[in-house]
């Protein structure tokens, strides 16, 4: 929304009390483009004198810059002193508006809020009429940081004693998110880390998988994590704290004893497990088989260092370590012994499931084990809980109402069983935030293992090797339709419509323009793909009129910037970014000369015919 | 109570009690401003409606009355329709009690004088000579100073000197400005496509184009210096920060070698302290030293302007400066009030 204040009014009062140059911070190109509009015929005009310093500003400026030279605004900055600046225009009249700026000659500058960062660009009064910016559809208050960069471009160092924040209503200001903004403290930065297909192939084609472990946790993501985690382990070591009173009684982990010594005696009957195809028995042996548990196998004694359940059959299977050293798996159906015998570790996700030391110390306990092991009875769940013969039965076979520990354990399970449960709760956490990038890592490499750009052992293939040179937004996409060979033998110009398409992610509305037929089918097959990968990475927009401007311009090289930017209603500035951005997606192609000389060709021949007029002004 | 008696209750309080009403009732009522939160209240069904105004009885009784009557100009809902008549010093121009005179005093340019650097500039250069350095301070304050006394030092001991910025335009304000500075023959460009003197001591580039040629460092680019590169400054380093690019940064930061210095130049963040303890921990090598700096260095001053012509001063205190809590002046807070009863009506 615009100002409450007319731009006219505004302009004039800064003029009257010095304030001027100015910034006048406006949300929509559109308020900014308006705002000028209104001085046009207006009496708010600047000296000749002045105007005439500007007009020859111009004419100097349009010999490096010959995009501007015709530029229909010029006029108006000329009598006027003001102008726009928004990310509509393009980059050679942002650079013009800025210099003027600097040399004093304009009085007031209407400009978005995303002017960009850093552009050296200040002035003695900085306006500001709104407190949120559109961020993807949604109107978000605007944060400390960013109040305090606006603000901050008022006063000049070295050219004024002081600089100045106006605030002019606009409707749906809130006053206080501004008053907040200019006098606090800016938010802390956070990480936004995020592992992609290209990272992986990239750090894989240097890093042995340590190295790459050792790289995630240099990141400012993992210190983040790490910061918590540590919270988090002083909360865990509080609970190992209160836990230490409970240690092992007459039998070692006695919770899990009672719990099933409690069950049996109130004659209830076990929840069944969702995935349930295991016979009683197993079922009631299953809490007891977990991580660090000895037990007892046709081949003798071993350790327990994972369960899980098979993928397929649902089957409960076991990580263990055997007697001898090595290490293997087997179903839970094959335990023998059950032993009361728990040796707590710190499980880790991958092979071995433990840390090494711990490997060599469980490798040490199961080499000198006595002969004879004490068991835990296992109570088997039935369906028929009403028998009241079994129950007396299986009581029976628990030492628990004779123990001398009974009336401790009775006491104490409820709240030991709590906090044991926090504790595993904390546990999972901190596993969480101190694996989490790892995970994230696994997962892509997984991803690009399937697609076979990775090899079982993550090695990059002969396709992982030329892939990670493609290292933009939309990367398995574009190396995917590369090896279906969907771009061999196209033209320059379709290759290039089909990038623009891939690489322009604004949902700003355009008209519609007319495409070849060529790039209409080529634009269905790329949707295709990029719907069929929609598991694995974010479909591009795939507008076809951005598709179809840039076939145009390259595929024309008679075509004059003004009527390329004539025959849409994109904004020059934004056609222009669409193009660059295009530039940069086909010199990635053209990275791939070694392998793919014939489509690098293609992308190289594209960049050649894109580089004209405004796009061979800058770099 | 009616729709319109209510909104006219409503109108005349503070924002922060219409957020309490919303609680609960209206979604992520506090991204709305004072206008939008009336009318979503409005919008409520007839019970939630009733409930907020037996809550509004339960408080003191209020004035329902806006307190003065205002000049604004009735707004259509087209953009900018007339002027209003200009007002040149008319006596409705500013109210009375305002001191216009101290808010605007000592406007003007400052008489050329030599250049001195500050001394938290100072501090930054000297420490860029052994460890890694952040300087986070506020926009304008002259972090590029810096970064052209480090270049000097890096060009001098014979060493490539990179520097990135987070956009092209940026990247192309700072080539034009060191190819001045430095002379033309030292300045080299980097971009997707294009490589203009690829073999100079100091080379632009954005942040994306430097992470790219981290990667591929181990199969080695004969086209650039990189084996004496003894640098590296990352502008507008707060972009570490933002949701779709930031990765890049820590990428770039992460692959860094550890014998390149590193030069981050940042606007104000609010937790520099916890970056150089980052770096530190990742580079073993040297500790990085922040300079952080957060004084203005021209002050700056808050103004209020009435839709009708008024200045008046923004705050109580005249200089804006970082405080926790901030008072807006008396009379901005009257003026304000009366423009949002005006313009709702
Ligand atoms: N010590 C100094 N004395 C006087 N003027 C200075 C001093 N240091 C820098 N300046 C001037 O301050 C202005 C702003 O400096 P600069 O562009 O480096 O700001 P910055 O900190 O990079 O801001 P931004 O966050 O906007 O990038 C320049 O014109 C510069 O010449
Ligand atoms: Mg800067």
């Amino acid at each position: 929304m615009p100002p409450a204040i007319h731009p006219i009014d505004l302009v004039d009062i800064l003029r009257r009390h010095r304030l001027t140059p100015a910034i006048v911070f406006l949300t929509s190109r559109r308020g900014c483009d308006e705002a000028i509009d209104t001085f046009i015929h207006s009496s708010a005009g600047v000296s000749a004198t002045h105007s005439e310093k500007i007009r020859t500003f111009f004419e100097q400026f349009a010999q490096n810059f010959p995009s501007i030279a015709n530029h229909p605004l010029i006029s108006v900055v000329q009598d006027y002193g003001v102008a726009a600046h928004h990310a509509g225009h393009l980059p050679s009249w942002k650079i013009a508006i800025e210099e003027l700026m600097r040399q004093g000659l304009l009085d007031a500058v209407f400009a978005t809020t995303t002017l960009a960062a850093g552009v050296d660009f200040p002035a003695r009064t900085v306006v500001i009429s709104q407190s949120s910016v559109r961020k993807s559809q949604d109107f978000m208050d605007l944060t400390v940081s960013e109040i305090q960069q606006l603000a901050g471009r008022g006063g000049r160092r070295g050219k004024d004693f002081v600089g100045f924040v106006v605030v002019t209503p606009s409707p749906y200001i809130d006053l206080h998110v501004l008053g907040k903004g200019l006098t606090g403290q800016p938010e802390p930065i956070n990480s936004q880390f995020v592992v992609s297909y290209p990272m992986v192939l990239n750090l894989l084609n240097a890093h042995s998988l340590d190295q790459i472990t050792g790289l995630l946790g240099k990141s400012f993501a993992q210190f983040q994590l790490n910061q918590r985690a540590a919270i988090h382990q002083d909360r865990l070591d509080e609970v190992h704290e209160q836990l230490t009173p409970y240690g092992p009684r007459e039998c070692v982990d006695w919770v899990a004893q009672w719990k099933v010594f409690d069950l049996a005696r109130r004659r209830k009957a076990h929840r069944r497990p969702i995935v349930n195809t295991d016979s009683p028995y197993l079922a009631a042996c299953l809490p007891f088989l977990t991580p660090g548990r000895l037990i007892g196998l046709a081949k003798g004694p071993a350790i327990i260092l994972r369960h899980y359940r098979s993928k397929g059959t649902g089957t409960p299977m076991l990580s263990v370590l055997y007697a001898k050293g090595t290490m293997g798996e087997c179903q839970a159906q094959r335990v023998v012994h059950i032993y009361d015998h728990v040796y707590e570790f710190q499980p880790i996700r991958n092979i071995p499931w433990c840390p090494p030391s711990t490997l060599h110390q469980f490798k040490a306990i199961l080499s000198q084990l006595p002969t004879r092991l004490p068991t835990v009875p296992i109570f088997e769940a039935t369906h028929e809980p009403e028998d009241p013969l079994l129950t007396e039965i299986v009581t029976d076979e628990f030492a628990c109402p004779t123990c001398p520990s009974h009336t401790a354990c009775k006491k104490d399970v409820a709240l030991v069983s709590r906090l044991q449960l926090k504790a595993q709760q904390v546990t999972k956490t901190i596993k969480a935030l101190r694996d989490g990038l790892w995970h994230q890592f696994q997962q892509k490499a997984d991803v690009l293992h399937k697609f076979g750009y990775l090899t079982a052992h993550l090695e990059l293939t002969v396709e992982g090797e030329w892939a990670r040179l493609i290292r933009i937004n939309h990367s398995l996409l574009i190396t995917e339709l590369i090896r279906m060979e969907a771009f061999s033998g196209m033209a320059p110009e379709l290759l290039a419509g089909v990038m623009a398409s891939i690489a322009h992610d604004d949902d700003r509305p355009s008209s519609y323009m007319r495409l070849s037929p060529g790039l209409a089918s080529m634009l269905k097959q790329v949707r295709h793909v990029g719907e069929s990968l929609s598991a694995y990475e974010t479909a591009p927009l795939l507008r076809s009129d951005v598709a179809a401007l840039a076939e145009r311009w390259i595929g024309n090289t008679e075509l004059s910037w003004a009527s390329l930017v004539h025959s849409t209603s994109m904004a020059e500035g934004d056609v222009y970014r669409l193009l660059a951005r295009t530039l940069e997606f086909l010199s990635q192609i053209y990275g791939l000369k070694g392998t793919h000389p014939g489509l690098a060709d293609t992308a190289y021949r594209a960049m050649i015919s894109m580089r004209r007029e405004v796009l061979a002004e800058l770099p | 109570m009616n729709d319109e008696n209510l909104k006219l209750k409503l109108l005349s309080l503070p924002v922060k009690y219409l957020h309490q009403f919303a609680k609960g009732r209206i979604h992520r009522h506090f991204r709305l401003g004072k206008r939008q939160l009336i009318d979503c209240l409005l919008a409520l069904s007839p019970d939630q409606k009733k409930a907020i105004v037996a809550e509004l009885q339960q408080r003191a009784p209020l004035s329902t009355k806006p307190e003065a009557e205002s000049t604004i100009a009735q707004h259509h809902s087209s953009f900018y329709p007339q002027p209003s008549s200009p007002h040149p010093d008319s006596p409705g121009a500013t109210s009375p009690s305002i001191n216009l005179e101290d808010l605007l005093e000592g406007i003007g340019v400052p008489e050329h004088a030599p250049f001195i650097p500050d001394a938290w500039q100072r501090h930054a250069i000297e420490a860029i000579a052994h460890s890694d350095v952040i300087v986070s301070a506020p926009t304008g304050s002259g972090k590029t100073f810096v970064a052209t006394e480090a270049i000097k030092q890096a060009i001098a001991s014979n060493h490539t000197v990179i520097y990135t910025s987070p956009l092209k335009a940026l990247s192309n304000t700072k080539y034009m400005e060191f190819s001045q500075q430095f002379g033309t023959d030292q300045v080299g460009i980097l971009t997707g496509d294009r490589r203009d003197n690829a073999q100079a001591p100091l080379l632009i580039m954005t942040t994306e184009i430097l992470r790219n040629i981290l990667y591929d460092a181990t199969s080695g680019d004969p086209d650039l210096r990189l084996h004496t590169l003894g640098l590296v400054i990352l502008d507008e380093s707060q972009y570490l920060a933002d949701p779709e690019r930031g990765v890049v940064w820590e990428e770039t930061l992460i692959l860094c070698p550890p014998d390149t210095r590193l030069l981050l130049l940042s606007a104000s963040i609010g937790n520099p302290q916890e970056l150089a303890e980052w770096l530190t921990s990742i580079r073993p090598s040297t500790s990085c030293h922040l300079i952080r700096h957060t004084k203005r260095s021209v002050p700056l001053r808050g103004i209020y302007l009435h839709p009708a012509g008024q200045l008046v001063p923004l705050f109580e205190n005249r200089d804006i400066q970082q405080r926790k809590g901030f008072r807006f002046h008396p009379e901005t807070k009257r003026l304000f009030k009366e423009y949002e009863f005006k313009s709702l009506h």
